[in-house]
């Protein structure tokens, strides 16, 4: 089989939730060896011990190691080692260390100044090794007055000007939902930024430290907005799901359930296929919707038409219609089975199951591009089967210890046992490990008072 | 400032839209030669999308086309033409990258497909960018932001539940795309230096939004337990109803503040912050279900304090308590943020047409590469003599029959 791009690179990742972990999914899923660092002493894996019958755990059984059955986790961290550590002693810092040296990348999520208080601010890392690429992304990076602020995807969505732009147009922000996307694009661009790093050190040698601030790294997604009120003085309008250029252009119900398909028309000359395939063309006749300006002005009445039509039918039945006519409608997809069933996404083998050791058998998405290089010229591309193609389920806590510290590192058993006894090492978290704010609260209560 | 990162890197970018044109955006940032392709009779419709100034529509001068393109040479080809389709394959041979975004099939009826470029090129990097992918049943799709969402998974559960789903409120879904494709872009060029092989990589945009970190989370309780994914009331809906008197968005003095306690443990710094210490031991608020049940007397507890603060007291008084809260800002208030500005974020440049404006900025800094000088968004052909006669050594008087024919 074809060398995945990423084989033969070492990264180390310390991270948690979103933006971290997703970028070491990427690298990954790419073949490189991603090692996830964890501490018996905090882990972000959920509670320790939850409630029977707890929703995301398979068969809501979170079992005797619910910290390896927990969905969220096991659902964002495929195709990596999972090591455990604790950084906050001498023996856990000096085998990071030791990784480090034989490592190509380190990257963290962690808060600003985490990695300082460990003794592995990016000065130590690179003196280690000097053609290390380290990345930090804290939410609003390593340096300015923000850098110490606490901050999750919500904050950078606020912060940066989409949470003004988001929400029905007719009720005000406080009805906005929390969005945090801003912690997938701070993982996409981190892949990207680890890569370019990758590159200019094959070519020179050097080293680099990257500091990507999440919000920076979200704010030119909307670099057309920052324009557009430079240009015109005026702040853009919330548009919920319309559009200033485009009507019908909207969300409408459907049959079934909470069923709903978007429709969207670019131009005059699908208006008048629209009207055909709703079976009404007397609208193309209809001055109100003559023109964009008059189908815009119109909106609410236009759309009341259309809703009642799409409610009489299935959501996947009015996309096919709408496309055979080239008309941009797509169906509401939910996350769970209406992506997992969508014929399109099966058809590209999108999902695949993997079998994980405590959490069983599982479907997990498929790496977010495929390679198409391998097919012939002249074979259909409906046969072509996605690669590159690597699919290892989440590690258990502290699954490759042996490997990584015993095989990688040559570190005697007896030493393993001594750092497994001081809690070092080891796969049992730590009663209190996912309460870390908790007691890191309580120090500074004590520090404060003392 | 692009970071001169991949400077032996060169890019056709043949792409239209958002999605294409931001990877292209991403590497220019970094130092690739990245030249913008347009055909000279239908150029990048984001030409025409604006904004515009004073809102007068100027091929030269829409917010769209200016942001993701600056840092771009510029050039006319119309490749469905056999000369041009020669001069397309001769520019791709001294090319390590070509991004494109049109229909699935409609490089390789110009000639200019993967196999047409590998034959010049072993090496090459295709990178195609489109609403779902090269393959599939739905490959032919016509696509815009909102069906593209909607089809991504992220949809259905944005929104109010006696409401239809919402979008988001940009671009978010193709700039999304555009960045994977960046990373994608990425990863084959580093696959390339160290392997010796080219790459076709095939981004849908479909599955860049399903394979996001977000759904890939939240289809679990589907997954483990048939749970459909539903929108919820803001309040409750973070994981576990943590603290729901204090998650979400609120009205404050001056606009609105987004919050999300991490769980139970926040709750004496969420008293302390309104400086309401003596609520921590309070008996009708001790327990996380006390404070469930008793939620609405909480809030307007709560929303007396911020209807006292604006955004940025509120701000400093959630950061002093280590809360994850932030003011709801425009862009045009993000612009003007002390912390932006500290970081020298943003970048002025002039642009012939469009002026003086000021463009965000790089998504990250590199502490060990040189830096260039900006340079705005190409005119439409702008570079067609530096790069058609520098670059592929056609004469000045071929150049000019190309001009009449048409084919630039």
């Amino acid at each position: 089989m074809k060398k995945l791009p990423l084989q033969g690179i070492r990264a180390l990742e310390l991270a948690e939730i979103w933006a971290g972990p997703f970028c070491g999914v990427l690298l990954g899923d790419m073949g490189a060896e991603v090692i996830k660092v964890e501490a018996l002493q905090r882990i972000a894996r959920g509670p320790v011990r939850p409630a029977p019958n707890t929703p995301g755990y398979p068969d809501y059984d979170p079992g005797e190691r619910p910290w390896n059955r927990q969905g969220n986790f096991n659902a964002t961290n495929r195709n990596k080692l999972g090591l455990t550590l604790d950084l906050t002693t001498e023996r856990g810092v000096s085998a990071f260390k030791e990784l480090v040296a034989i490592s190509d990348i380190v990257f963290t999520n962690y808060a600003f100044g985490v990695m300082d208080r460990f003794g592995l601010g990016q000065e130590v890392l690179r003196k280690i090794k000097p053609d290390l690429i380290a990345l930090f992304t804290p939410g609003y990076g390593n340096t300015g007055p923000y850098r110490g602020h606490r901050s999750m995807g919500m904050a950078i969505d606020a912060m940066t000007g989409h949470s003004a732009l988001r929400g029905y147009p007719d009720l005000d922000l406080s009805h906005n939902s929390l969005v945090h996307h801003p912690d997938a694009v701070a993982a996409v661009t981190a892949t990207f930024a680890i890569c370019a790093a990758l590159h200019q050190r094959a070519r020179t040698g050097q080293g680099q430290f990257i500091d990507l601030s999440q919000a920076e790294a979200f704010m030119p997604h909307l670099g057309e907005v920052f324009l557009e009120n430079q240009m015109n003085g005026s702040r853009r309008e919330r548009r919920g799901n319309g559009h200033p250029r485009m009507s019908p252009h909207g969300c409408f119900p459907c049959l079934g359930n909470d069923a709903w398909v978007t429709v969207t028309v670019r131009s005059d000359d699908e208006w008048l296929r629209f009207c055909e395939v709703i079976e009404q063309p007397e609208l193309a006749a209809d001055a109100r919707f003559a023109t964009l300006d008059d189908r815009v002005a119109n909106r609410n009445a236009l759309e009341a038409i259309i809703g009642a039509w799409t409610a009489q039918r299935d959501r996947r039945d009015i996309a096919a219609q709408m496309q055979a006519q080239r008309i941009p409608a797509a169906a509401v997809l939910d996350c769970g089975a209406d992506t997992y069933d969508d014929p399109h996404l099966q058809a590209r083998q999108y999902f695949q199951l993997v079998e994980h050791p405590d959490a069983g058998m599982y479907p997990m998405s498929g790496p977010v591009w495929g390679t198409l290089s391998h097919t012939e010229p002249d074979s259909s591309q409906e046969e072509a089967a996605r690669l590159p193609d690597r699919h290892e389920p989440a590690p258990t806590l502290g699954e490759h210890n042996d490997y990584l510290l015993g095989d990688m590192l040559g570190f005697s058993e007896a030493y393993m046992q001594d750092l497994e006894r001081a809690s070092v090492i080891g796969a049992v978290p730590l009663e209190g490990a996912d309460m870390g704010g908790v007691r890191r609260f309580a120090r500074e209560r004590q520090g404060s008072a003392s | 400032m692009p970071y001169q990162t991949l400077t032996n890197i060169r890019v056709i970018d043949a792409s239209t839209g958002i999605a294409g044109p931001y990877a292209g955006k991403m590497l220019a940032d970094y130092g690739a030669d990245v030249i913008k392709l347009e055909l000279p009779a239908t150029p990048d419709y984001s030409r025409d999308v604006g904004a515009f100034p004073d809102g007068v529509s100027h091929a030269e001068k829409s917010a769209l086309f200016l942001h993701l393109n600056a840092g771009k040479r510029g050039i006319t080809l119309d490749f469905s033409t056999d000369e041009g389709r020669r001069i397309f394959i001769e520019l791709a041979a001294q090319c390590d990258v070509v991004l494109e975004s049109f229909r699935p099939g409609q490089m390789a009826e110009w000639g200019i497909g993967y196999h047409d470029l590998r034959q010049v090129r072993s090496d090459i990097i295709l990178t195609s960018v489109t609403p779902y992918g090269q393959t599939g049943p739905h490959k032919d799709y016509e696509f815009t932001e909102l069906t593209i969402f909607a089809a991504g998974g992220a949809m259905h559960r944005e929104g109010l539940p006696d409401r239809e789903p919402l979008r988001y409120g940009a671009e978010i879904a193709q700039y999304f795309s555009g960045t994977t494709a960046a990373a994608a872009t990425m990863i084959a060029l580093f696959g390339v230096a160290m392997h010796g092989e080219g790459e076709w990589v095939d981004i849908s945009m479909q599955e860049c939004m399903a394979g996001h970190p977000h759904q890939v989370g939240r289809r679990t309780p589907w997954i483990y337990g048939n749970e459909p994914d539903l929108r919820k009331p803001p309040r409750l809906a973070a994981a576990g109803m943590r603290e729901p008197y204090a998650v979400g968005s609120f009205r404050c003095k001056d606009g609105y503040v987004s919050f999300l306690p991490l769980g139970s443990r926040m709750w004496p710094q969420l008293a302390r912050m309104i400086d309401r210490a003596d609520l921590i031991d309070d008996p009708r608020f001790r327990s996380p279900d006390d404070r469930t049940e008793r939620r609405e007397e909480l809030e307007s507890i709560f929303q007396a304090w911020f209807d006292e603060h604006t955004r940025m007291e509120v701000f400093a008084a959630g950061q002093r308590e280590g809360l994850p809260c932030a003011p709801i800002m425009e862009t045009s208030e993000a612009l003007e943020n002390p912390h932006f500005r500290e970081r020298n974020y943003f970048v002025d440049m002039i642009h012939p047409d469009a002026g003086n404006l000021t463009y965000t900025g790089l998504p990250f800094r590199l502490s060990d590469a040189a830096t260039a000088p900006n340079t705005p968004a190409p005119r439409l052909g702008q570079h067609n003599a530096e790069i058609y006669c520098n670059l592929l050594n056609i004469t000045a008087a071929e150049l000019a029959q190309l001009r009449a024919k048409g084919v630039v």
